[in-house]
């Protein structure tokens, strides 16, 4: 064994390396894969691959008994077509409650903060709604918005008995009735994700703020909401998605849709005309529709928070 | 001398400010408690009327709760969401702890993009699929019997639970793997015997949150179970309130019914829920 | 026969960054071997090798005789101490060091057995079943160590075991990593950066530096022969004096030349030292900072320096000297990974507890002319004769 005194590399003989893979390595690469086929076969089969049945399907004239190839012809016919506008309308006209059901869980979770007594206790209360079904708030605030219900019984003992109301049977404010619902229902997800973005906050900048004199809306203005930014960034896409896909339990019951198309949405479309009027090849069409604008809205978000940080 | 002076009553101002701001928190949180909890009151209420006390609007009675059972198959419903949910969230974590541990830990050519895959159907909305997936069990004849909703939810499920797991074994240090291969392990072994018992946190907060997602489901359990005795609750629940002949404290009693056993799921694993949240987000 | 043998080993990563370079070593059955260098010298992926957890892209590794390139580490009856000691969190301290004989369906009364056995040796009994993280960074250590003792491997590999601990238990845990390897006779790999650690750890040191094994040998014969300035400058703390010095020969001697100073060399580095082709140019010598005292009267070679800072340390005094207003280049090599850098920095001598020195005096020192090194100041290699021969 020699001693070698500053050896340069350009001394050391070249060799010609062999490509060599490790025993360990092999194996890690094989489990790896093993495993995840799995999870692949199962998504690839039940999702992926469902995607392009749909493209398919979307371009056939098909009740259910018959399949007809029409071909692209179809996009333009569905473009055409009055009620899925409608139903795009309604899906815009909701986005408009995602302000109130950003806002709202907010200034909730900032309160949580604080840690007033009992906090917790009211974590679990305010978390409450999201973890029963759809159906079942659905359910109640039909009951809330109709006609002989709790809405127009408090607005009495208030003494507005005159502006008593049918939200659910008026076209115009059907959608209104479906859009507080909505908030409602996702007031307990985004106040936890807010919590969990104001419990990450270093505290040490407040104080620091605080020291320099800055009152408490200041600090909640240059220093927790930037803070924040991420997370609400969160909320607003799962909202808006969830705006896009999860009404369906809350018109089925609350609505129909109806009355006429007025709380008719996208994904309330996909099962009415698939399913009610067994056209499937335009359904899965809407069903495209769907997914392309929740896409677009995914992919739009990450390249925003991509560009922020 | 003003500046001694000056301190000591700004102390006892904010003070007084602080108890009364705190108070009026206190006051707000009470005030929204009673708004999320207003479902729960109603539920509670009418349930425990009759058809006529609850058009009368007073008046209690256990008969709606008694009737229930003959208007709604509810055990049997509970039963069959419960068996879904369950073996849902049996294939999902299985499924879910594998793939997120290989793409974790065990690179491989192409894992990357197969990871982006997967996280990427995640956007998937179920409305997107829904026809083909519907022709498709159909074909298989799965839409009789249990295993065609199943596979379905544990597809829906998987991608989320794939992504929170992977954020979860990265976190497991290298070393610790190394030192199981070293002890004899192969990477089998790792995963089941070293990294799952530190991913139980992980686990739970999947298990609530798929749970909460299956159970609540109303729109797979429609088309994938139609058949009567398959029916998950919120199925029933959904076809008693579509009936005609409907009494309201009946079907406030079913949605009670459908809504406690997610709550308590909920309640008693809302631990982990926080803390699983706040690893996924906080990357 | 639990030998170790490195055979030209050569660990290139796929992005063409070559961590160590044709390294060839044996350590011998029951040896302490240490593999010592600053970050980055390949030490860490060297030790890696040895186990199994790196690839080996060229060369051979055998232990016991056996070559094991192919061979998965838990084939190699090999044990490892991590840095960070990678102990189950959710196992106890007693199932910890039992796990590898579990997963081998060792039976249950040897496992308690070599577990009891190794705890007591470890002073650990009465931890056997806490969960590791109520354990102290030194408890935690020798959990890891335990569970490397159970085994009863042919080899034990050590990765920088003690940087997570604080001084005091560095110095403690020292000592008994050392009896423990000698207790059990078990040959040791231990990788540090610390060249103190090396020095009273291991039997054999071996210097590595930018993937090159620079120089092996025993701890003492490091410090007294040091094949290049990197090892000079490495090993000994503070670390030798390196300084450029003009050479020239007058009246027959060879005379040094530095800053505004003059030595004058013994004869006998003519005969001990190939110093020819530096004549009339520059050499590296290197003096260790014990042999630089405060002149006394029969000193040979005197320098006048003066001094920049003091160090008081109880037990000796550092002084940090500087010769002549700048005039004077001395340089420093400092322990670098990639190439020589060298550094504009003070000579320091090492003075007794007593001397009678503070800043800005002027104070002549006596040099230790017997016990100069000397370095070519290109290649930085020893220009002693049969510095570079092959030795054990």
């Amino acid at each position: 064994m020699t001693t070698s005194p500053t050896l340069s590399l350009a001394d050391a003989p070249r060799r010609a390396r062999r490509p060599s893979t490790s025993l360990l390595t092999r194996r890690r690469r094989r489990v790896g894969v093993l495993l995840t086929v799995p999870a692949f076969v199962l998504v690839g089969l039940l999702i992926v691959y469902p995607i392009g049945q749909a493209i398919y399907y979307s371009m056939t004239y098909w009740d259910g008994l018959t399949t007809t190839w029409v071909g692209p012809s179809t996009w333009w016919q569905a473009l055409n077509n009055p009620t899925m506008w409608r139903a795009l309308e309604n899906n815009a006209l909701l986005l408009l409650s995602v302000p109130f059901a950003l806002a709202i869980p907010l200034a909730v979770a900032v309160m949580l903060h604080q840690r007033v007594a009992g906090w917790k206790v009211f974590r679990s209360i305010y978390f409450l709604p999201t973890a029963i079904s759809w159906v079942v708030i659905g359910l109640v605030a039909e009951h809330f918005f109709a006609y002989s219900g709790t809405l127009n019984s408090l607005l009495g003992h208030v003494g507005l008995s005159h502006v008593h109301t049918d939200m659910l049977g008026s076209e115009s404010t059907a959608l209104i009735a479906l859009g507080i619902t909505f908030v409602f229902s996702t007031i307990g997800t985004n106040t936890m994700i807010f919590l969990t973005g104001l419990a990450t906050l270093d505290t040490s900048l407040e104080e620091a703020a605080r020291i320099d004199g800055a009152g408490s809306w200041r600090i909640f203005r240059h220093i927790t909401l930037p803070h924040l930014s991420r997370f609400i960034q969160l909320a607003f896409v799962m909202t808006v998605i969830s705006a896009f896909s999860a009404l369906f339990s809350l018109i089925f019951v609350m609505t129909g849709g109806g009355p006429g198309y007025s709380t008719t949405t996208m994904e309330f479309l996909v099962y009415q005309t698939g399913f009610n009027q067994s056209q499937f090849g335009t359904a899965a069409l809407y069903g495209l529709i769907l997914f392309f604008i929740t896409a677009v809205v995914g992919i739009v978000q990450l390249r925003l928070i991509g560009a922020k940080d | 001398m003003s500046t001694v002076v000056a301190p000591s009553t700004m102390r006892v101002t904010s003070a007084r400010r602080r108890t009364v701001t705190r108070a009026a928190i206190f006051v707000a949180m009470v005030i929204m408690a009673i708004v999320m909890l207003y479902p729960f009151f109603v539920m509670l209420i009418d349930s425990f009327k009759t058809e006529n006390q609850y058009l009368a609007g007073h008046g209690t009675s256990t008969q709606s709760w008694h009737q229930l059972t003959t208007t709604m198959p509810v055990y049997q419903q509970l039963l069959n969401s419960t068996i879904v949910c369950t073996a849902s969230i049996a294939i999902i974590l299985v499924v879910g702890v594998m793939a997120g541990f290989a793409f974790a830990k065990l690179q491989y050519r192409f894992g990357n993009l197969v990871f982006l895959g997967m996280v990427s159907a995640m956007m998937v909305p179920l409305q997107a699929i829904l026809i083909p997936e519907y022709v498709n069990v159909a074909k298989f004849g799965l839409t009789n019997g249990y295993l065609g909703a199943v596979l379905v939810y544990a597809a829906l499920g998987t991608p989320f639970a794939i992504f929170l797991f992977t954020t979860y074994f990265r976190r497991v240090p290298d070393e610790l793997i190394e030192a199981g291969i070293c002890d004899g392990l192969g990477y089998w072994g790792v995963l089941w015997r070293l990294a799952l018992p530190m991913a139980l946190p992980a686990i739970a907060t999947v298990t609530v949150l798929q749970f909460i997602q299956i159970w609540d489901d109303l729109l797979v359990g429609l088309l994938f179970l139609q058949n009567p005795a398959e029916r998950p609750i919120t199925v029933g629940l959904a076809a008693l309130a579509a009936g005609r002949t409907t009494s309201i404290p009946q079907l406030m009693a079913g949605s009670l019914v459908s809504a406690l056993p997610a709550m308590i799921v909920y309640l008693g694993f809302q631990r982990f829920l926080v803390r699983g949240l706040t690893l996924g987000i906080d990357r | 026969m639990a030998e170790i043998v490195f055979d030209r080993v050569q660990k290139t990563y796929p992005g063409g960054v070559t961590a160590v370079t044709d390294l060839s070593l044996a350590i011998a059955e029951g040896e302490f071997m240490v593999l010592v260098g600053p970050s980055g010298c390949g030490k860490t992926t060297a030790l890696r090798m040895v186990a199994g957890l790196e690839e080996i892209t060229d060369g051979n590794i055998s232990i016991g005789g056996v070559v094991v390139n192919n061979v998965l580490p838990k084939d190699r009856d090999i044990a490892m101490v991590f840095q960070n000691y990678a102990l189950y969190p959710q196992m106890s301290v007693g199932q910890n060091m039992g796990f590898a004989l579990k997963v081998r369906n060792v039976p249950k009364a040897e496992i308690d057995r070599r577990v009891r056995e190794a705890a007591e040796i470890l002073r650990l009994t009465e931890y056997l079943d806490r969960r590791p993280k109520a354990l102290s960074g030194g408890q935690r250590q020798r959990v890891a160590m335990g569970r490397a003792i159970v085994r009863e491997p042919q080899a034990f590999l050590m990765d920088e075991p003690l940087s997570n601990l604080d001084a005091q238990l560095r110095v403690e845990m020292r000592t008994e990593i050392t009896r423990i390897q000698r207790l059990l006779g078990v040959a040791t790999i231990y990788v540090t950066h610390d060249q103190t650690e090396a020095m009273t750890m291991g039997d054999r040191v071996a210097v590595m530096r930018g993937g090159l094994l620079q120089q092996v040998a025993t701890p003492q014969d490091l410090y007294d022969h040091p094949v290049n300035e990197f090892v000079a400058g490495f090993i000994g703390s503070p670390p030798m004096n390196l300084i450029v010095a003009g050479l020239r020969e007058r009246d027959g001697s060879l005379v040094l030349s530095f800053g505004n100073q003059e030595v004058t060399l013994p004869a006998s580095y003519r005969s001990s030292h190939t110093l020819g082709p530096a004549v009339g140019a520059r050499v590296v010598f290197g003096v260790r900072p014990e042999d630089l005292q405060l002149a006394t009267g029969d000193d040979h070679v005197r320098l006048d320096a003066t001094v920049d800072l003091r160090e008081a340390l109880g037990s000796e005094k550092l002084a940090y000297l500087s010769f002549g207003d700048d005039a004077g280049i001395v340089e420093n090599e400092a322990a670098a990974e990639d190439g020589p850098r060298r550094r504009r920095s003070r000579v320091v001598a090492r003075l007794g507890a007593r001397a009678d020195v503070h800043e800005g005096q002027r104070v002549t020192l006596g040099l230790n002319a017997a016990h100069l090194h000397f370095f070519d100041v290109d290649s930085g290699a020893s220009l002693r004769d049969g510095a570079h021969e092959a030795r054990s």
